[in-house]
């Protein structure tokens, strides 16, 4: 019962949450195209049909207050793309805040504190879709004309809409009146705003084969799309036979009819364009009501006399519309990662399995009167090896999410915390398709989100300011993802105040993290890299958003934990630019192994720019460290023997290798003894009671049951170098 | 004691039913596996064995604690093994053909703990354990007690003979294995 209970719980949580998060894309897609004045109603239907779902889902599932959340917004969004209410930005904060009151419920009911009906419990109320937000919003309802009609029937979108007053446009076209009595109330305001705009209409008909129509149609609305909308399709009379039936579409488009045959037509199909009757007299007095001709005549026929065929056709396609979207969110199965890091174990294990059936196969092979049969298990062994490859490639596949699912949600960030500090903020997305390993997504999520908030309260300045720089008085923030060999780049770039070096100095003094001598001798790039140091914070007042001291130093650690870097490029003035370079993936990487005295070592080749023989003659020392003058340029070096206190044999003599390692703009060459080759290796994080040990990503299984361990070429490349920025940098806290 | 018949020991005991056995003898049984280091017999719960290896070989880890011998691949499971010689305070072993790796869960990971040799199961009752608080207040923390098993177990009836067939080889002393790995 309980188990029972659980999976429908789960069930209901995973759909809910597809929903809420596609609901979340959705709406900031409205709020762009909001603040640039052309919105899509399209996507408005969109939004309303998604809630109508997550009522749905809500009420199958009992869970009542998510349900209710929903069906306010419902009627908003109901409002809204029956253009009773305007788009507005106030409208978009309540639904918004919809989306936030649902991302809670739903996280408080994963949590096991959730408000089922049947629950003992009950959480907070909403926060925002109470009866004090919505009539802000919503206008009231409007009167309805003639109480006898049914309110279903009437039509409240005629009654609000201002041009109707004189002459319902609808009465100008030339379509016939059981076509226009069967519109729905959305498909009937689209039809009028087109027609009010001046948007030619069109007729096609086309012919659909009964068993493809439903992609067949599909395919149409893709192709009609970008040149025009389609209000509605119906079953045409006279047309069709068993296997066929034709449909009337209509459409309205700003495209000429040729365009359009061209692009629309295809085999029988007809475009003809429906008239509109410039010159109508329709009498003001013959409407005395404010409900237009053609709602009244809808009014009065609708019940009697509908045509029984078409009424039925047209609720079967609403109907099958919403199984559509429930049924592709149910495409979508959540696993939870552990899972995959099972299966990846697994397939380790079958790799070392391969290879034991391989000396096996060797040992046979010795024996001559097994020859056949050493061949015959040689090459099952092979076809083992290439789909093991491929389930590898598969899990890790799997694993891959694209950053737009962090970047969404930094979205509204950005969005709230600019409304919050009067700011306004345009973020700009590039990349948002690249690709990451799940891990690395959902661990980037916190610094990313504190760097936005950061440029949105230090960087980006006040309307007024900016105007007064010359700027316009929008702030854009730009997010950039792209993918360079096997790194994954994130950028987030502001066109705001920039950082002061000068400042930064000065606070490094006054909060102690560095003397007024180390200070003046920082170079320029290490006063920027101060943001990092523990305790630092720019901030002249504390505010609820950033400024708290904790933040950058965290997001860095947070960041070279998963093994990647962060810079920051900055000019006064111009704005601040943060450069995150992060791997791909964390399972398996490509490795260079390295050996030094009797311990064998491997570096993620990703970490590896190359690897040279070590010529003494280049060697110089630069305040007791090591560099080796390379190519006109000097790279400092980390001889792992000293770092590790290996065995400290004598060198001289002995041939060795420099791998030269570098991540974003520093580099540091690893001394090390051989070089043994490279190996796709995957990566297992070393236990618990290593977890203190610096300088190791983890270890690897080779196979031969030996393990190898993986340098942190990020974490050493940070521990080494930072060894002489501190006595420079930070001799203060030292 | 071989390595097989350890585990297939280890993997018989596990499978009874802990509650039975404590019914059958009509009072609270614990089950330990004894083992050898530098000639003092320690032993653990036996639930919290999961495992005997032979030692396969090991990695070293630089900048590891200084108890820690290295790591050890098991079935592709990264896994660290601590020489309890060192974490007992006794001299760093050499690992020869009797030296065993106890795979130990504590809950959080699962860690290998070398030791000289397995030498067998002992199942105590509580009159046979003497808790550490009652033999010294000096004892590390992760010693639970002094085992003194019956030499020859004896009929419920004629149990109190206490002590009658014990010899100092069948001191045992008790490890906590949650407290041995905490740091």
């Amino acid at each position: 019962m309980d188990d029972k209970r659980d999976a429908l719980r789960d069930e209901f949580l995973a759909e809910a949450q597809e929903i809420v998060e596609s609901l979340s894309r959705d709406l900031l897609v409205l709020d762009q195209s909001q603040k640039e004045g052309r919105i899509d109603p399209d996507l408005v239907n969109e939004v309303f049909r998604a809630v109508h779902t997550l009522k749905g889902v809500a009420g199958m599932f009992g869970y009542s207050q998510l349900g209710n959340i929903a069906h306010h917004l419902e009627d908003l969004l109901d409002a809204l793309r029956l253009g009773r209410v305007e788009l507005s930005q106030e409208a978009l904060d309540v639904l918004f805040e919809g989306v936030d009151d649902f991302q809670r419920l739903l996280s408080d009911e994963r949590e096991g504190t959730g408000d089922r009906d049947d629950s003992p419990r009950r959480s907070r109320p909403p926060s925002s879709i109470g009866a004090a937000a919505m009539p802000s919003v919503l206008p009231p309802p409007p009167p309805l004309p003639g109480a006898s009609r049914p309110p279903a029937q009437a039509s409240p979108a005629a009654a609000a809409a201002p041009a109707v007053r004189e002459v319902d446009p609808l009465s100008r076209l030339d379509l016939d009146s059981s076509v226009l009595t069967v519109l729905t109330e959305y498909e009937e305001h689209r039809l009028r705003t087109n027609v009010q705009q001046g948007v030619a209409l069109y007729r096609l008909r086309v012919r659909f084969s009964l068993t493809s129509i439903d992609a067949s149609l599909e395919d149409l609305k893709a192709r009609a799309k970008p040149v025009g909308e389609i209000i509605t399709y119906l079953p045409s009379m006279d047309g069709g036979d068993g296997d066929h039936i034709d449909l009337d579409v209509l459409l309205a488009s700003r495209a000429s009819p040729t365009d359009l045959r061209d692009l629309l037509c295809s085999g029988d199909a007809v475009l003809t364009e429906v008239a509109i009757k410039r010159d109508v007299k329709t009498p003001v007095p013959k409407a005395p009501s404010s409900v237009p001709e053609v709602a009244m005549h809808r009014g009065s026929t609708a019940p009697t006399d509908p045509e029984p065929g078409l009424v039925r056709s047209h609720e079967t396609r609403e109907i099958s519309a919403d199984q559509l979207s429930l049924r592709s969110v149910a495409s979508t199965v959540r696993v939870d990662i552990r899972k995959l890091d099972h299966l990846m174990n697994i397939v380790g294990e079958l790799a070392i399995v391969r290879s034991a059936v391989g000396r096996v196969t060797e040992r046979i092979r010795g024996r001559p009167e097994l020859r056949q049969l050493a061949i015959d298990l040689h090459r099952v062994n092979r076809g083992f090896e290439r789909h093991l490859a491929e389930l590898q490639d598969g899990i890790l596949d799997v694993r891959m999410v694209p950053l737009g699912h962090v970047f969404d949600k930094l979205a509204r960030v950005v969005r709230q915390v600019g409304r919050e500090h009067g700011k306004d903020v345009r973020l700009t997305v590039t990349g948002a398709d690249t690709e990451v390993d799940k891990l690395i997504v959902e661990e980037l999520s916190d610094p990313l989100m504190h760097i936005i908030r950061n440029a949105i309260d230090h960087g980006i300045e006040q309307p007024d300011a900016r105007h007064s720089a010359g700027k316009s008085r929008t702030g854009t923030l730009a997010l950039n993802a792209y993918q360079k060999g096997n790194h994954v780049v994130i950028e987030v770039e502001d066109d705001g105040a920039g950082m002061d070096e000068i400042k930064l100095r000065e606070t490094a003094i006054r909060k102690g993290i560095a003397t007024a001598e180390s200070a003046r001798d920082m170079s320029r790039d290490e006063a920027y890299n101060l943001i990092f140091v523990p305790g630092f914070s720019t901030s002249a007042t504390v505010t609820d958003i950033s400024g708290r001291g904790v933040g950058m130093d965290v997001v860095k650690t947070n960041i070279s934990r998963l093994g990647g870097v962060i810079d920051v490029q900055t000019e006064v003035g111009v704005g601040t630019k943060f450069t995150i370079t992060l791997p791909v993936t964390l399972a398996i990487i490509s490795a260079l192994l390295v050996r030094v005295r009797d311990r064998q070592f491997a570096i993620p080749i990703a970490a590896v720019q190359e690897a040279i023989v070590l010529d003494s003659k280049f060697v110089r020392t630069v305040e007791g460290r090591q560099v080796l003058s390379l190519r006109g340029s000097t790279l400092p070096l980390c001889r792992l023997t000293d770092l590790f206190h290996l065995d400290e044999r004598s060198d001289a003599g002995q041939r060795q290798f420099v791998v030269v390692s570098a991540l974003g703009s520093r580099r540091l060459g690893f001394v090390v003894d051989s070089l043994e080759g490279q190996q796709d290796i995957v990566i297992k994080s070393l236990g618990k009671s290593l977890s203190n040990v610096r300088g190791l990503a983890g270890a690897t299984d080779l196979g031969d049951q030996r393990v190898c361990l993986v340098l942190d070429a990020p974490g050493l490349l940070e521990e080494v170098l930072s060894t002489t920025d501190v006595s420079v940098g930070a001799g203060g806290w030292a | 004691m071989s390595e097989s018949l350890a585990r297939r020991e280890t993997k018989s005991l596990r499978r009874r039913d802990a509650t039975a056995t404590q019914r059958a003898h009509g009072e609270n049984v614990r089950e330990l596996l004894a083992f050898e280091i530098a000639a003092e017999t320690y032993a653990l719960s036996l639930d919290a064995v999961r495992e005997i290896l032979k030692p396969p070989p090991v990695t070293p880890v630089p900048r590891a604690p200084r108890d820690v011998l290295g790591v050890i691949s098991v079935r592709g499971r990264i896994t660290t093994v601590i020489d309890l010689r060192t974490r007992l305070r006794a001299h760093a072993s050499e690992i020869d053909k009797f030296s065993r790796v106890l795979l130990v869960d504590d809950g959080d990971e699962v860690v290998g703990l070398l030791v000289d040799r397995v030498l067998q199961v002992y199942r105590l009752s509580d009159e046979e354990i003497e808790l550490a608080s009652v033999v010294s207040g000096d004892l590390s923390e992760y010693v639970i007690g002094i085992g003194r098993p019956h030499r020859t177990r004896q009929s419920r009836s004629d149990r109190g003979g206490e002590g009658a067939a014990l010899s100092d080889s069948d001191i045992l002393i008790l490890l906590d294995h949650v407290e041995l790995l905490r740091r």
